[in-house]
């Protein structure tokens, strides 16, 4: 197999940033559809697709959909989660800079779908670009009559507003992403079954559907294809249908982008960016710095669709994928790791705002040469205590790739443990460059 | 801290600052982007990380306290919801102002494992500061930061809007020497850019 583009084919092409470039390409033909069809029939075609969210946990999106309430009875909104930030993840950056016009339709078209008043792109605040691509998309639409009142002469109207963040990865998290959207510091919100389900109070209080821009960007596809046609895409897989856009970098010969069906081998996804540069394959962590970290052994029968990737014990995740050579040493690179979840930790719960220091302080210790016997079993402790016990999935991703580091390479560990020093490059202090 | 945000007025009236007390510099075509703007929620409150973009912009690159109750005020909030929700975030300057410039290198995973720590070195001896320093011209403030994602340019770093990568030290010369040459502040226009963002053209 080789790269299959569905959602980044037109991306090169700057006319596609245009309204006119974009319906040349069938552009909007999607959302003529669904305006003719009944809602309930916009969400089964989701259904038949087989789409599951692209921003990380691979929720079946029809069944968002399908929970906002049915009988109106009050606002509905949809939020676009465009708040990118899970290191080595940088899909949604190229999909809102280059294809701005499919997320647009996309929202558009899943606005329809839930009686939506009005919808929010939540922005990372760096992604300036991408923003200023999707200004232009948005007041493009607005003009030729597919956003405001009375799109498309259908007496639906739906709203787009873009919101930009401002430098917090946890703002990700969805509901942390509601309360900042609705101006306040970017915490998680109590979850289902302790309080309602966002499609029937999220922001504002208000019925709520939120996905990840790839996610929308697949159902203008959806729609003017068919779901049928969508669940071919990836057939061969468990239960994973249509593309996935895969950024990969690290120690590869062509970083970038990538869109690749499901069921394409991993260790092709790596052919595909060029292969390895200065060395070998020793490690990849395939979706995003929260999954565990996989060896090469691993990646040679690592099948991308996700139940495939669990029984490689890692996942697809938001398909930022990084491979490493065999010149990386693992313990500073799991130091690394760890210092990026303790400075995102949002504070708000225990085992996350304590336990992501405390495994900081434990590498910082082992990376300068004063590591103790039992650092690593106690390294190990703290993340089996914060994994499952935090407030919102945050901590979890703290504690898996920490986790899995011990378990992939423990001799590397006990190596620097004894030793003062990387068994990997020699270095002795805190070595910091590789 | 001075009396203008002084515990006194809130305890009084803890939603509201006293009027008299309150200097406003939001310019009238601030003023009108904050209209906009709040019309886009169905709650003022919502408006707060815009009208704080805005703000950043009004007051120079920094939030000063000032700054911050000028938006609590204009928003009808405490000054310390507002405050709280602003240091919450990394990219409002509330710590300390910052330089004309600020570079932001990112040492991440995949910038990292490609030299990110030799670049930073490389920086610091450059313009002879530690991150999170101010050079004394007033020029450059420098920063580490976790993942721009955009590590396929891995070693990369983020000046205003701007994302340069792959870095090396003839590259950072190059842009050291550009951001010499410019008038503007790129931390004033990066704000200035990001308040636009939110503004339909038909509200420009
Ligand atoms: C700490 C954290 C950060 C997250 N960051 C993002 C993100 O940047 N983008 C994203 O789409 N989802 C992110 N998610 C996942 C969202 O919570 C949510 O599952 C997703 O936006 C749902 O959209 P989807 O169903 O289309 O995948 C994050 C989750 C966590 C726990
Ligand atoms: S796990 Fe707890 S401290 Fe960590 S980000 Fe989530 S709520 Fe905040
Ligand atoms: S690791 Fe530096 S941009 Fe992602």
């Amino acid at each position: 197999m080789a790269e299959r583009k569905l959602l980044l084919e037109h991306s090169h092409e700057t006319s596609f940033r245009t309204r006119a470039g974009y319906e040349q390409t069938g552009g909007y033909e999607g959302l003529k559809k669904a305006l003719g069809m009944e809602r309930q029939a916009i969400i089964d075609e989701v259904k038949t697709s087989g789409l599951r969210g692209r921003g990380g946990a691979g929720f079946p999106t029809w069944i968002k959909w399908n929970g906002l309430p049915k009988e109106k009875k009050t606002s509905h909104f949809i939020i676009c989660n465009a708040d990118e930030g899970e290191p080595g993840t940088f899909k949604d950056k190229e999909l809102i800079e280059k294809c701005p016009f499919l997320l647009v339709e996309g929202m558009t078209i899943a606005g329809v779908a839930t009686q939506a008043d009005a919808g929010y792109i939540y922005i990372r605040g760096e992604y300036l670009d991408g923003a200023r691509s999707l200004r232009s998309a948005i007041d493009e639409a607005y003009k030729a009559g597919y956003l405001g009142k009375n799109i498309m002469g259908s007496g639906v109207n739906f709203d787009l507003y873009i919101h930009m963040g401002a430098g917090s990865y946890e703002c990700g998290e969805e509901t942390a992403l509601m309360s900042s959207l609705m101006g306040e510091r970017g915490m998680p919100r109590l979850k289902f079954p302790h309080a309602p389900l966002p499609t029937i109070s999220g922001v504002f209080e208000k019925p709520t559907l939120i996905n990840n821009v790839e996610t929308y960007c697949c159902a203008p596809f959806i729609l003017k294809n068919g779901g049928e046609w969508y669940a071919t895409l990836g057939a061969s897989t468990k239960n994973s249908r249509g593309t996935k856009i895969f950024s990969v970098s690290g120690h590869v010969k062509k970083p970038g982008n990538y869109e690749i069906e499901f069921g394409t081998p991993l260790q092709e996804l790596l052919e595909i960016a060029g292969g390895m540069v200065d060395g070998d394959l020793k490690f990849c962590v395939p979706g995003g710095s929260s999954v565990p970290m996989i060896k090469k052994a691993e990646v040679e029968r690592a099948i991308i669709g996700y139940e495939e990737m669990s029984e490689v014990r890692s996942m697809v995740g938001s398909g930022g994928c990084m491979f490493f050579n065999d010149s990386t040493c693992v313990v500073t690179f799991t130091w690394r790791t760890a210092q990026f979840y303790a400075n995102e930790s949002c504070g708000k719960c225990t085992p996350c705002r304590e336990g992501t220091r405390w495994m900081v302080q434990i590498l910082d210790r082992i990376l300068a040469g004063g590591g103790n016997p039992g650092d690593a079993e106690l390294l190990q402790q703290v993340a089996s205590q914060i994994d499952g016990r935090s407030f919102c999935p945050l901590g979890d991703a703290a504690a898996w790739p920490v986790a899995a580091a011990l378990r992939v390479f423990p001799e590397e560990f006990a190596y620097f443990i004894e030793n003062g020093s990387s068994m990997v490059t020699g270095a002795k202090t805190l070595a910091m460059a590789p | 801290m001075s009396d203008l945000i002084g515990l006194q007025t809130l305890s009084e009236k803890p939603t509201r600052l006293d009027q008299s007390q309150l200097k406003l510099n939001f310019s009238e075509a601030a003023v009108s982007q904050l209209e906009e703007i709040k019309s886009h929620y169905p709650s003022e409150k919502a408006a707060i990380l815009p009208a704080l973009w805005i703000a950043q912009r009004e007051y120079g690159g920094f939030l000063s306290s000032e700054a911050i109750a000028e938006v609590a005020h204009r928003l009808h909030r405490a000054y310390a919801e507002v405050e709280g929700v602003a240091t919450f975030y990394s990219m409002y300057n509330t710590r300390h102002k910052p330089g004309k410039h600020k570079l932001e290198v990112c040492t991440c995973l995949s910038c990292h494992v490609n030299g990110a720590y030799r670049i930073l070195d490389l920086i610091e001896k450059k313009l002879g500061i530690r991150p999170n320093e101010t050079t004394e011209d007033g020029l450059f403030t420098l920063e580490e930061v976790e993942c721009l994602n955009a590590c396929d340019r891995a070693v990369v770093m983020q000046v205003g809007d701007s994302y340069y990568g792959p870095l090396t030290e003839s590259l950072l010369d190059t842009i050291i020497a550009d951001l010499k040459s410019r008038t503007e502040s790129t931390v004033i226009q990066m704000a200035d850019e990001i308040v636009k963002v939110h503004l339909p053209e038909s509200a420009v």
